[in-house]
């Protein structure tokens, strides 16, 4: 009960029932794409007591960042820090010389390199890991831990997909814990829902330390 | 402030605990709501769904909240998928209680329209560009003047117990229409990867839904929305 635990890495993300995570035409200008900012309706109350502030606040409890290279720019590259100076691993598919990353920031091209790093950042503590891209390459390489979806109760009909170009596998998960306010109207309406990614294979010799 | 709900669900206590308050229900008026097993990545069947395999590769996986199927004793139909757990029997019979269903003709087809009877003797409604020369099931009518009027009569027929709607393309035609009342998904704990996807070619302008009802069952979670009509 008490034994050391290997950080852990979970994806946390909003994504509207239709499973996208922003709308169209996503760019550096428009980072949600048209409508994609709906999904964001129940951070308005990510200090409130209960759920929603519950999730914000274990987010803001890891202690290393992955993130896609698309969602680092789109969010203004958080400025170097996403919160408490933690380490932030980029995924991305090519580094460019001149790119001096701000702050905590490091490039990393190999995925399972990028897991291997933020898991000893952590400490103890866990990982973060958000964007499309970077979630469906480290359920690629087997190196997701677990999931935190934030439902939101709407049909966005176009966008950006969370789970795409993956392979026709199914991979088998554990609901663990889920979590509704309750008496919150449907603008504001979240279902948190926490997966555990079942591993098939161990992930025996990606070094944990 | 809002009373919290924190469900730990390491324990599979299967009774159903209707969560989030909305009655949904209006006493007689006959409502359209889409039942499908769906993947948390959206699929409601994988790749390569056809007739010899319906479910697509890996899409038997979506099935196994119902039951068995029966333990050989044929003749029970319907009733041997009954699943045994209190809540998602509980949504089972809720979809058994409608007083006709409407389904996609692929679904229909592949499904080979129930034998004809898909429950209770309830008629089925198919939207359809082109009916099939031959029909042999008298409870099944193929709707040829689009999706509205496939739900009208469908409404017609069932008086004051609801329509279950069944078959992907079909939900969406529906969402587009604007005439599906509420949407039930039981969402599976799986990824597969590929497939049909329930929500597809939906236009862009947003259709705000209502999560009116949780339930929790072993390897499945019954979500019910309700369709926020503008």
């Amino acid at each position: 009960m008490t034994s050391p635990r290997t950080p852990v890495i979970r994806l946390d993300m909003t994504m509207s029932l239709d499973g996208f995570v922003v709308g169209p035409q996503d760019c550096v200008d428009a980072p949600m794409g048209i409508g994609g900012f709906r999904l964001f309706n129940w951070l308005d109350r990510r200090f409130d007591p209960g759920p929603d502030g519950q999730v914000f606040a274990e987010v803001n409890a890891t202690r290393a960042v992955i993130a896609g290279r698309r969602t680092y720019e789109h969010a203004g590259r958080w400025q170097g820090d996403h919160h408490d100076g933690v380490p932030i691993f980029v995924l991305t598919h090519h580094v460019d010389e001149d790119d001096v990353p701000p702050g905590t920031v490091r490039y990393v091209t190999d995925v399972r390199e990028c897991a291997a790093r933020a898991r000893a950042a952590a400490g103890s503590a866990d990982v973060v890991a958000m964007g499309a891209g970077a979630a469906q390459a480290l359920i690629r390489a087997g190196e997701l831990d677990e999931m935190e979806l934030h439902v939101v109760p709407v049909l966005l009909g176009r966008g950006r997909r969370l789970f795409d170009h993956l392979p026709a596998d199914n991979i088998e998960l554990e609901l663990t814990r889920r979590l509704t306010a309750r008496d919150v109207d449907p603008a504001h309406q979240v279902l948190h829902l926490r997966y555990r990614v079942q591993r098939t294979e161990a992930r025996a010799t990606d070094g944990d330390r | 402030m809002s009373p919290v709900i924190i469900a730990s669900l390491q324990d599979s206590s299967s009774r159903p605990v209707a969560e989030l308050s909305n009655d949904w229900k209006d006493e007689g008026m006959s409502r359209v709501f889409s039942t499908m097993a769906m993947s948390l990545d959206g699929f409601i069947a994988g790749p390569q769904d056809d007739a010899q395999n319906p479910a697509g590769i890996g899409g038997m996986r979506l099935m196994d909240w119902l039951g068995s199927g029966g333990d050989g004793d044929e003749g029970d139909g319907v009733e041997a998928f009954r699943p045994t757990d209190p809540s998602s029997r509980m949504v089972f019979e809720e979809a058994q209680s409608t007083g006709a269903v409407i389904t996609g003709r692929r679904t229909g087809d592949f499904a080979g329209y129930w034998g004809g009877d898909h429950h209770g003797g309830v008629p089925i409604f198919v939207p359809t560009h082109q009916p099939p020369d031959h029909n042999p099931y008298e409870r099944v009518h193929y709707v040829t003047d689009g999706i509205e009027a496939c739900v009208e009569q469908a409404k017609a027929a069932a008086g004051e117990r609801d329509v279950m709607l069944h078959g992907a393309y079909t939900i969406q035609e529906a969402l587009k229409a604007g005439v599906l009342d509420r949407i039930e998904i039981q969402l599976r704990p799986v990824l597969l990867g590929q497939g049909r996807p329930l929500f597809d070619g939906l236009p862009p302008e947003h259709i705000e839904l209502e999560l009116v009802r949780v339930l929790k069952a072993p390897g499945v979670l019954h979500l019910r929305y309700e369709v926020q009509h503008a």
